[in-house]
């Protein structure tokens, strides 16, 4: 940035700025998504063969878990050996093979554009799973964190729905991933392991892992249900008494898996088996963004939009605002419950002390970090707030006075999130990009 | 009969808290239509405060510097720490919530959200984990009538409960500045048009409620004396429960539904076993908002929600 | 134009990283061990006791230039976690401590809620972990590369109610507990098991809970004093039993309260003052008779920290201790790291008649101490006198 700014003291460091993005735009500003994936494959490649030794060549031991943050952190003396590792590993091969890649990428695109959107899509998400794979598979860190980040996107999204989307303020999301995390962990205790409380495997073990889904869905069926609970007396008007149903429902949830000495109490349930891996979640969150991407751009998300922000317009433009409501609400509850199922395999543990109020804010500030109405800014609020608050771990207490502020300074500069009220079109996304300065066309949902 | 008589002056006491606790809540809601989370933990604040006040006193009469009454030592420690602890509220108003005046009202929902970890863990930071004593102000006596034991610590909390919510009803209802304070609530956009600037009435509003959480957290403190930088959490979330079902714009509302929430509470743990409370407790609250959606003060009023 | 900057950022942050690393003294071999510990969230307390408890041993470490293992000597280095009292973060503090860290051996975490994960993770990837404080069953169950340093449930559950019935010959029992907390519930059911046991169903008249971060008992304590019992068992952390000993006391419950070896911190006569003295609990050890080497532990934290060490600090002592025997059983530390750790499971699951400040410790297959319990009695000076002695096998 420094030397940048120097190289520039003519027109001063704003211009510098300008010229900068310019350029930056000219070298980039053509690479389709597929070029970018490739780029970070490269990156994953480069790390997965010569991260080690390149990273003991800069004195920083092993290679950095998380961006080098954590690394950073801990050991200050360590910070120009950690830039120069992501520079080296990540930025450098990923721009190389991003620009060069360019003519080859955009080929592919263009021929893949002539298939079905699904199929591209398809190839775009393999080349995503591919390098997350790889980047995952370095070590157990990462790859537990990786989950537990697409795990907080399918919360996070969900809740969008109904604080984003229908523009309520609904509590009751940790309620409904206890509800899945807790249907699907019985189930697939019940009919897959011998639980010392629960007996025998009712079915043999084998079989478990392609019925697993159907225990998930049995898990966000049961939380779909309960939010029938809050949404029933709640949506017959509008206000804020879904906030308070919500956190009454959450206390309930809590207090009743509690009392049920069957599957634990507050001592906790578990042994859960082992099928949450990285490609089973995998799935199931691009599965919740894509479904869930689809219905706030369908006429019933058009007709949530419409609903928040009037009402009474909505109604008379005939929508049943009741029916909206409640169809998003107990939508987004069945999702909930799937990432709580996908949850309790992944920590192969639940207890009910998990879903609290703690949690609650947890998903809050996921949320509206990210942004409001956006379906990216639900992934990189999940991510973002995940990867922060491990990164941040060497700062042991103080790390949760520095993830609060950071959070008010994004709120005060940007009231609705990071990155909210944006339309996340896939078709747009997976298409070669034109050349630069021709057209700049973003979509913009209000 | 004395069983009952006896859980009514539980519920009293442990209602007193809630009630002190969601007229903040309330205050903020109805004028700002804000949901300030950071108000438990602001509960916190006062309880220490009252905590430091009344042991440099206590201390200080102890050494023999300045040896004051007990019931003086009280009232001032009360002052004290409702004035510091006003002075804490309006310091989050400016900071947290006057940045987000026009934002959507979730975003300052999660800065107060943010700004109550910052408390806690601040406390956490600075005090380290240990527990700390609130010191005993009043000698403790045990009243018997007709069976129900009653402690004069429980006669205070519970009458200066009720004197504060009618008082602050009192003022709402009766001064200028309370006027303004409902002309807020009733339209936010006309009020700057009349010459009120709404950030006095903002930092007003904050300032009361916090005083008046002051008061909670040193009652809090008498009752029961162990004080931890978490102690604001749960009660909080509770009162937030409490100040929404009184309905909005009514102080007597959120005091009632302060102490309906501590009766609940108290009374289904009474009748039924107490493991089931929680469930029982929030499926009747769950149940009541059925039939009065706009709580029990509260009047239908269209979306007005600034998003 | 715009690339010479950037080659040249480049190459200046490369050449920065090359001369530091140059400059950076040869690693030496150290001896990393992993803490694992609830320092904010619901149960600070716990982790600034555990915290304290590790550099305190750390500080003794130090003070003998090392960790002798095998006639050489070894720097050792603390890698303190906070899990945030999650049991995800509990799950990846952990991973990240086996996996990044490179940690030798992991003590913590503490609550069972968080210990359970943390031990699958320990135990999946091979590295031994001792949790002081956690008493659910499961932490260590099939679990091999899992060890504890406090006694379980079901144990200290029965001990109380034999000696309740011996000692004062009550019938009828009251409990109180947090229901939403895994020890006081455990220990309550395990009580009340063992009571309806000796006494037959029935026999305890009321069995009432609330939920953590409760303050008022009242309507509880209502219900208990109406109910008839004899005396109150609460198996509740020291922070919340002078509130419930005061309340009760002035609901006019004049019975004896009868508590567990959570009560056993100095900060309970600290906050409860004398309304708790003349009560009885379960403990590992008795602090105002202590002698030895437990004297020597409380106060020397006391000096450093400014108070008496509750019993997570002694534990966390004890863990660091037994590790710190492993570690030298072990003979040698070869640099490889998996067969490191393999050697420190098996010198702790050989350690016999371990001398730690909180009992005689054996452990048994399931990696579960086998030590005796001490009831103590509060007396007129507030401090915890030593009462009676509890075996394991005099059951």
């Amino acid at each position: 940035m420094d030397t940048e700014a120097r190289g520039a003291t003519a027109a001063g460091p704003r211009a510098a700025a300008r010229r900068w993005t310019a350029a930056t735009r000219a070298l980039f500003g053509e690479v389709p998504a597929f070029g970018w994936l490739l780029g970070a494959l490269a990156a994953v490649l480069a790390e997965y063969f010569v991260g080690r030794p390149l990273a003991r060549a800069l004195g920083i031991g092993r290679i950095p878990l998380l961006f080098g943050v954590d690394v950073a952190l801990r050991d200050p003396w360590l910070l120009p050996g950690t830039v120069a590792y992501m520079l080296l590993v990540y930025a450098l091969p990923a721009a190389a093979v991003a620009r060069l890649s360019v003519t080859v990428a955009r080929g592919i695109t263009e021929r893949l554009l002539r298939l079905p959107v699904g199929l591209s899509v398809l190839v775009h998400l393999g080349l995503l799973y591919a390098g997350l794979h790889l980047w995952a598979g370095i070590n157990d860190y990462r790859l537990l964190v990786t989950r537990l980040a697409l795990i907080a996107i399918m919360v996070t999204i969900s809740l969008n729905v109904v604080n984003g989307y229908m523009g309520e303020f609904s509590c009751s999301h940790p309620g409904f991933m206890a509800l899945g995390a807790y249907v699907s962990s019985i189930i697939t205790v019940l009919f897959f392991v011998h639980d010392s409380v629960l007996g025998p495997p009712l079915l043999p073990t084998a079989v478990g892992p392609f019925l697993f889904p159907l225990a998930l869905i049995a898990g966000g069926a049961a939380a779909a249900v309960g939010s029938l609970a809050v949404a029933l007396p709640s949506f017959r008007t509008r206000g804020d008494y879904l906030a308070i149903i919500s956190l009454a429902f959450m206390f309930i949830v809590k207090s009743t898996i509690e009392n049920v000495q069957l599957i634990g109490g507050s001592r906790g349930f578990m042994n859960q088996p082992d099928w949450a891996g990285l490609p089973t979640v995998f799935v199931w969150a691009v599965l919740c963004v894509a479904v869930t991407n689809n219905f706030v751009r369908s006429t019933l998300g058009k007709a949530l939009n419409a609903v928040r922000d009037d009402e009474t317009a909505a109604a008379h433009m005939t929508v049943n605002t009741r029916r909206t409501k409640m169809v998003a609400f107990v939508f987004a509850a069945f999702w909930a419950g799937v990432a709580g199922g996908l949850f309790a395999h992944v920590m192969r543990y639940v207890n009910p002390g998990t879903f609290g109020v703690q949690k609650l804010a947890e998903v809050l500030a996921m949320l509206y970090f990210g942004g409001l109405n956006s379906v990216i800014g639900s992934i990189v609020g999940a991510v973002g707030f995940t990867l922060f608050s491990e990164a941040l771990r060497p700062l042991q207490i103080y790390k949760w006075i520095i993830i609060p502020v950071l959070l008010i300074l994004v709120m005060i500069y940007r009231p609705t999130g990071l990155i909210a009220f944006r339309e996340f079109d896939i078709t747009r996304l997976v298409k070669p990009r034109e050349k630069p300065g021709k057209v700049e066309h973003v979509a913009a949902a209000d | 009969m004395t069983f009952f008589l006896q859980q009514v002056v539980n519920a009293l006491q442990w209602g007193s808290f809630y009630a002190l606790i969601a007229l903040g809540y309330s205050m903020v809601y109805s004028v700002l239509m804000l949901f300030n989370f950071a108000h438990g933990d602001i509960f916190m604040v006062g309880a220490y405060m009252g905590f430091f006040v009344a042991t440099g006193l206590v201390t200080l009469g102890a050494a023999g510097v300045l040896a004051l009454p007990s019931w003086l030592i009280l009232a001032l420690t009360i002052l004290m720490a409702m004035f510091l602890t006003s002075l804490v509220g309006m310091l989050v108003e400016r900071v947290g919530y006057r940045p987000l005046r026009g934002a959507p009202r979730a975003s300052a929902a999660l800065t107060g959200l943010m700004i109550g970890i910052i408390l806690q863990t601040g406390n956490l930071a600075l005090l380290g984990a240990r527990r700390q004593t609130f010191p005993g102000l009043i000698d403790v006596t045990s009243y018997k009538v007709a069976g129900v034991i009653v402690s004069n610590k429980a006669l205070i909390i519970i009458t200066l409960s009720i004197l504060l919510t009618l008082a602050l009803h009192q003022f709402v209802r009766r001064t200028k500045w309370g006027m303004a304070m409902r002309a807020m609530a009733y339209d936010f956009a006309v009020v700057p048009l009349m010459g009120v600037s709404i950030n006095t009435i903002a930092l007003l509003t904050f300032g009361l409620g916090s005083a008046l959480a002051a008061v909670a957290g040193i009652f809090f403190g008498m009752a029961y004396p162990v004080l931890e930088p978490y102690m604001g959490l749960l009660v909080g979330w509770k009162a937030f429960v409490a100040a929404i079902l009184g309905g909005r714009g009514s102080v007597l509302g959120a005091g009632l539904a302060g102490f309906l929430l501590g009766f609940i509470e108290i009374f289904v743990a009474a009748v039924f076993p107490s493991t089931l409370r929680d469930v029982i407790a929030y499926s009747i609250i769950l149940v009541i908002l059925t039939f009065r959606p706009y709580g029990f003060f509260g009047e239908p009023y269209s979306a007005q929600l600034r998003l | 134009m715009s690339r010479k900057p950037l080659v040249a950022v480049l190459a200046l942050v490369l050449l920065g990283a090359l001369v530091l690393a140059g400059c950076r003294p040869a690693a030496e071999p150290v001896i990393k061990i992993g803490i694992n510990a609830e320092l904010t969230g619901d149960i600070p307390k716990v982790g600034e006791g555990t915290k304290f408890a590790a550099e305190l041993w750390l500080e003794d470490i130090n003070k003998a230039g090392g960790l002798e293992v095998g006639g050489k000597k070894y720097k050792v280095v603390l890698a303190i976690e906070d899990n945030e009292s999650k049991a995800e973060s509990a799950a990846a503090a952990q991973t990240k401590l086996i996996t990044q860290d490179e940690v030798l051996v992991i003590v913590g975490p503490q609550a069972s809620k968080q210990a359970i994960p943390a031990g699958e993770v320990a135990n999946n990837l091979k590295t031994p972990m001792i949790s002081p404080w956690s008493t659910n069953p499961r932490t260590t169950e099939n679990r091999p590369w899992v060890f504890r340093a406090c006694f379980l449930d079901p144990f200290q559950g029965p001990v109380i109610a034999n000696f309740v019935t011996q000692e004062f010959g009550f019938t009828k029992a009251a409990v109180l507990y947090d229901i939403a907390s895994d020890y006081p519930k455990g220990l309550a059911e395990f009580f009340k098991q063992a009571w309806e046991q000796l006494h037959g169903p029935g026999s305890v008249v009321a069995f009432e809970s609330f939920t953590t971060k409760d303050r008022d008992f009242s309507a509880q304590l209502t219900k208990i004093i109406a109910s008839g019992a004899e005396f109150l068992f609460t198996p509740q952390y020291y922070d919340e039993v002078p509130l419930i000993v005061r309340q009760a006391r002035q609901l006019g419950f004049t019975k004896p309260i009868v508590g567990s070896d959570s009560w056993g911190s100095a900060e309970l006569v600290k906050l409860a003052g004398r309304d708790v003295v003349g009560l009885f609990f379960t403990t590992h050890y008795a602090a105002a008779g202590a002698k030895g080497k437990t004297k020597e532990f409380i106060d020397r934290y006391n000096a450093k920290y400014g108070y008496v060490p509750d019993d997570v600090g002694a534990l966390t002592w004890d863990a660091m201790l037994i590790v710190q025997k492993a570690i030298q059983d072990c003979g040698q530390i070869t640099g490889d790291l998996a067969k490191d750790r393999q050697c420190v499971r098996d010198a702790m699951a050989r350690i016999k008649d371990f001398e730690g400040i909180t009992g005689k410790m054996t452990f048994n297959e399931q990696g579960d101490p086998v030590k005796s319990a001490v009831i103590v009695r509060i007396n007129e000076q507030g401090e915890f006198e030593f009462y009676k002695s509890v075996s394991p096998t005099g059951q």
